[in-house]
């Protein structure tokens, strides 16, 4: 198999006495979009400047097609980046931002005119060529920021949370355009972000970063339904997380004590190697409800003590009988959640639902 | 009771608009007088001493060469200066608050010590006095001015303009000259002009480092020393008018600026 | 769309004419291979951005000064040919000898003071109504029509002194139009009419820092100490007096500074009796047989001189601050 597209070799990177990032691995293959997430200081930024050239590691390499750029300043590396401001130049029209580069790689004015044309129908830009970034909309100057990334043929496209800027209404609309945008021109992006749900509606890949290290590295799938960590399972969507004890394996599954309850779980992390009490996650969405026994493979009984309307579902608030006030919540439909009443209730779920989290 | 405040506050305020004004307003009107001496009241008017200065070789050498002067020494200033704000804003070194201290220094120095010291290492370097010594002398003083506008501009740059150029492909030169140089140019401009001024008006620099040649302000000076007349009034009005419109389209124009 | 862009191996010898002149810069060999020698380190790139500037400031903006100290420790400057140069501090000591030395020294420093003091009482007020009492939409307009005098030079505007302050000048033509005097009142030629001069040259200077340590003060703060019962004049003392300090700290110093260099103003607006310093350290460079050294020495310590009130104020009112915020 030929190289990845991208091949970080631990890479380690330290800020005075704060590490940003220490000894990460990562291979990018080419037409992938994958995103970097995590908290603010969790180094994925660090990482997005380092591919770009704009900071050097303290140790490690940048491989790109193979080739060591590591030590190479941003213009030298095929490598362009959308900014969080999108520091389109002010000065300049439309037009001219694109043509930015083009004529740094050396292109003829014939040719430079052609793949503005191109490019701006791409993104539907034709219209703007002649105005100026102050008198664009926030989506308009989001498109160019992204063309005049993409005008050069970069490699690789680095996009530094490009949605912070726009509202609410038209982030959504624009993570759809993104998505698309990177299918159609089969592009690899590497898009960071600390918003999970942006993360997880675009990317093909999401690597969760947490204190300058790779926490779980998946498909947005199994970063939701089988969190390898605690911070995973907690900084992506809501969680039940059930505390007990280790028991010993069977088969691939993993078998925990809770409350006196038997519980079977996966461990997507490894299996926790300590002594202390283990922790397991269980989705929101994965309980379910029921008036008798249910034949999953957990199964504990509590009562109902809360209800949140939530339009389309509803929140419930369980107490699990004799759990010393251990509590979980479920989100049922809302007919279901609706007929459930004081008496008690059955609380089931599967075996690949619950992620025993390696810490 | 706050009411009270603001009229006397307001009276204040125009009583200083007039204390500012009126002193000139008097100068512009007594070039007018038809009479040799100064002094009210004025009976009649003339425009004879306008016409007189405008004819006069002396003072439109000197006008022209205050002109040259100003323009001179604003341009090595401005290079200069932009050139150690561009090292100085947004980089940390050993020794930058030095470097910043020296490059103020000119400023603070009060005026008849700066032009001592100006006139003594004009010697040491060989300078002869005369426009040589005095535009080198200007440069050097307005130097601080362009530094303080320029750093006050370039620090507004956001920092990902310059890394955006780079990562498309500019090396630093060409990142400076297509980035950073555009955004400055209003500050240099601003600069510029107050530049000019400062140099255009300045009289003890030019006073002790002039040759025989007098510059404008040293050629009122000296006629001021032996006895007034209004034909110094109509001189300064020129120079008056000239400052002031200068100055005025200076302000709109850098307000424009930092509107953008 | 293509990716990767069409026809990339195509683009050759026609191509390259047609680039523009940013991609024929880049593309220059010689200049690319100069540029990487330049920027081969972020050090190098650094040394050779900090080169110019730092030679710049040593030799021009610190050498006039260095070399007016140098001139002030030595017996005779010029030195003639053939003849050693001495080092003495006897210029230094001169001063002291001769109370038409040290006489306008002190005047200048006192002067420099009261017009100091006397530039911040008139100007705190307007600076005061610009900030506060009228709206952001005019101050700007307010502010630029004061600014309009202070573009003219210092000659100009002396002169303008100089026709109002005279024997027939306009005050006095007032004056006695309003039947208060019979005779003029001898303005010109005193401290009075140098101050007058002086302030009317530096009232910029301390109105900009006022304004803008006044502007920025929160209009709320005044309304809150409003509320708590602190009447006008509480209030301006308790309160925005004390925030405003450091915008009265460096106009005064800044306008103290100028004070002490002028030249041309007290020449023209001041007579006998009150000939400053700036006269004496000129005299030393008029007159024929030079006598640099001595003039150096009086300007270096009428420099230290300024900058040591100068430091001693704003250790006062640094200090004043400091005891405000406890």
């Amino acid at each position: 198999m030929a190289d990845p597209l991208v091949r970080l070799d631990k890479i380690t990177k330290r800020f005075g006495d704060t590490t940003a990032l220490s000894e990460l691995d990562l291979d990018i293959a080419q037409g992938e979009f994958v995103t970097f997430l995590g908290p603010s200081g969790c180094g994925k930024s660090t990482t997005l400047r380092i591919l770009g050239g704009f900071e050097q590691p303290g140790s490690g390499r940048v491989l790109l097609r193979g080739d060591d750029v590591t030590r190479l300043p941003p213009e030298r590396r095929n490598v362009n980046m959308v900014f969080q401001d999108y520091a389109l130049f002010p000065h300049m029209t439309v037009k001219q931002n694109i043509a930015f580069g083009l004529e740094l790689k050396g292109m003829g004015k014939a040719e430079i005119a052609a793949r503005q044309d191109e490019i701006m129908s791409f993104l539907e830009l034709g219209a703007f060529g002649g105005r100026y970034p102050a008198q664009l909309s926030g989506g308009q100057r989001q498109r160019v920021a992204l063309a005049r990334a993409l005008a050069p043929d970069p490699a690789l496209l680095l996009l530094d949370e490009p949605l912070g800027a726009l509202d609410a209404k038209l982030r959504g609309q624009v993570q759809q355009e993104l998505k698309s945008i990177q299918r159609r021109t089969d592009k690899t992006f590497f898009f960071v972000t600390h918003d999970q749900e942006e993360a997880l509606t675009m990317s093909d890949r999401i690597v969760v970063m947490n204190k300058g290290k790779v926490e779980q590295d998946g498909t947005p799938e199994d970063l939701y339904f089988h969190p390898a960590s605690r911070f995973v399972a907690e900084f992506i969507g809501e969680t039940n997380l059930l505390t007990g004890d280790l028991r010993g394996t069977d088969g691939d599954a993993v078998v925990m004590d809770w409350f006196g309850q038997t519980l079977r779980g996966h461990a997507p992390g490894g299996i926790p190697q300590t002594g202390a009490p283990i922790t397991a996650s269980v989705r929101l969405e994965r309980l379910g409800c029921h008036a008798t026994r249910p034949a999953t493979a957990n199964a504990v009984q509590g009562r109902v003590v809360g209800k949140t309307f939530l339009g389309s579902r509803m929140a419930l608030d369980l107490l699990v009988d004799d759990a010393r006030g251990a509590r979980l919540r479920a989100y049922v439909d809302a007919r279901t959640g609706q007929s459930v009443g004081d008496a008690p209730v059955w609380i089931g779920w599967d075996e690949s639902s619950m992620a025993v989290l390696r810490d | 009771m706050t009411r009270h405040n603001r009229i006397l506050l307001s009276c204040v305020y125009w009583a200083f608009v007039a204390y500012v004004f009126v002193p000139l307003i008097l100068m512009v009107l007594m070039g007018f007088k038809d009479s040799k001496f100064i002094g009210f009241p004025i009976r009649s008017y003339t425009t004879d001493w306008y016409t007189g200065v405008l004819q006069d070789t002396e003072t439109l050498t000197a006008f022209g060469y205050s002109v040259a002067i100003a323009v001179l020494s604003t341009v090595i200033s401005v290079l200069v200066g932009t050139w150690i704000a561009v090292l100085l804003e947004g980089r940390k070194f050993w020794g930058r608050a030095v470097i910043l201290g020296m490059t103020i220094l000119p400023a603070l120095i009060p005026g008849i010590i700066s032009a001592i010291a100006f006139r003594i290492y004009a010697r040491l370097l060989g300078i002869e006095t005369g426009m040589g010594a005095i535009v080198w002398s200007h440069a050097v003083h307005n130097v601080p001015f362009v530094v303080l506008v320029v750093m006050a501009r370039l620090s507004t740059l956001p920092k990902s303009q310059i890394e955006a150029a780079r990562d498309l492909g500019a090396d630093p030169l060409i990142a400076f000259l297509r980035i950073t140089f555009p955004y400055l140019v209003p500050a240099i401009m601003g600069a510029s002009i107050f530049c000019l001024l400062l140099s255009f008006d300045d009289f003890v620099r030019s006073f002790f480092l002039g040759g025989y040649e007098p510059t404008l302000p040293v050629l009122i000076f000296a006629k001021l020393k032996s006895g007034m007349s209004p034909e110094i009034n109509a001189i300064a009005t020129v120079a008056l008018v000239l400052t002031a419109v200068i100055g005025v389209w200076a302000e709109r124009f850098t307000r424009r600026m930092n509107k953008d | 769309m293509t990716f990767p862009a069409s026809a990339r191996e195509e683009r050759g010898a026609t191509a390259a004419r047609d680039r523009t002149f940013w991609g024929k810069l880049s593309g220059w060999a010689p200049y690319g291979a100069a540029l990487r020698v330049a920027t081969a380190s972020p050090r190098r790139q650094f040394l050779i951005l900090a080169i110019c500037p730092v030679i710049w400031v040593l030799t021009q903006h610190l050498g006039p000064m260095v070399q007016m100290l140098r001139v002030s420790l030595t017996d005779a400057y010029p030195v003639a040919p053939g003849t050693p140069q001495h080092f003495t501090i006897e210029h230094y000591l001169a001063f002291f000898h001769d109370p038409l030395f040290w006489q306008p020294f002190f005047r200048t420093l006192s002067f420099a003071g009261v017009f100091t003091f006397c530039t911040l009482v008139l100007t705190y007020p307007v600076a005061y109504f610009l900030a506060r009492h009228v709206r952001p939409k005019n101050r700007m307009l307010l502010l630029l029509l004061l600014l309009i005098p202070f573009w003219v030079g210092e000659i100009v505007r002396t002169y303008a002194i100089m026709i109002l302050l005279g024997n027939t000048g306009a005050v006095n033509l007032v004056l006695k139009w309003i039947g208060l005097i019979d005779r003029p009142i001898p303005f010109m030629y005193t401290s009075f009419s140098m101050g007058v001069g002086i302030v009317y040259l530096t009232a910029l200077y301390m109105l900009l820092p006022l304004y803008s340590a006044l502007e920025k003060l929160p209009a709320s703060l005044n309304e809150a100490a409003a509320d708590l019962g602190a009447g006008a004049w509480t209030r301006f003392r308790r309160v925005t007096l004390p925030l405003t300090l450091e915008g009265i700290s460096s106009g005064c110093t800044l306008v103290f500074l100028i004070s002490t260099g002028f030249y041309a103003t007290p020449v023209l607006l001041g007579g006998p009796s009150t000939t400053v310093f700036a006269e004496t350290i000129a005299g030393f460079f008029h007159v024929a047989g030079d006598q640099w050294p001595t003039g150096a020495a009086f300007a270096i310590i009428m420099f230290l001189a300024a900058l040591l009130v100068t430091a001693a104020f704003q250790k006062l009112m640094s200090s004043l601050r400091k005891g405000d915020s406890k």
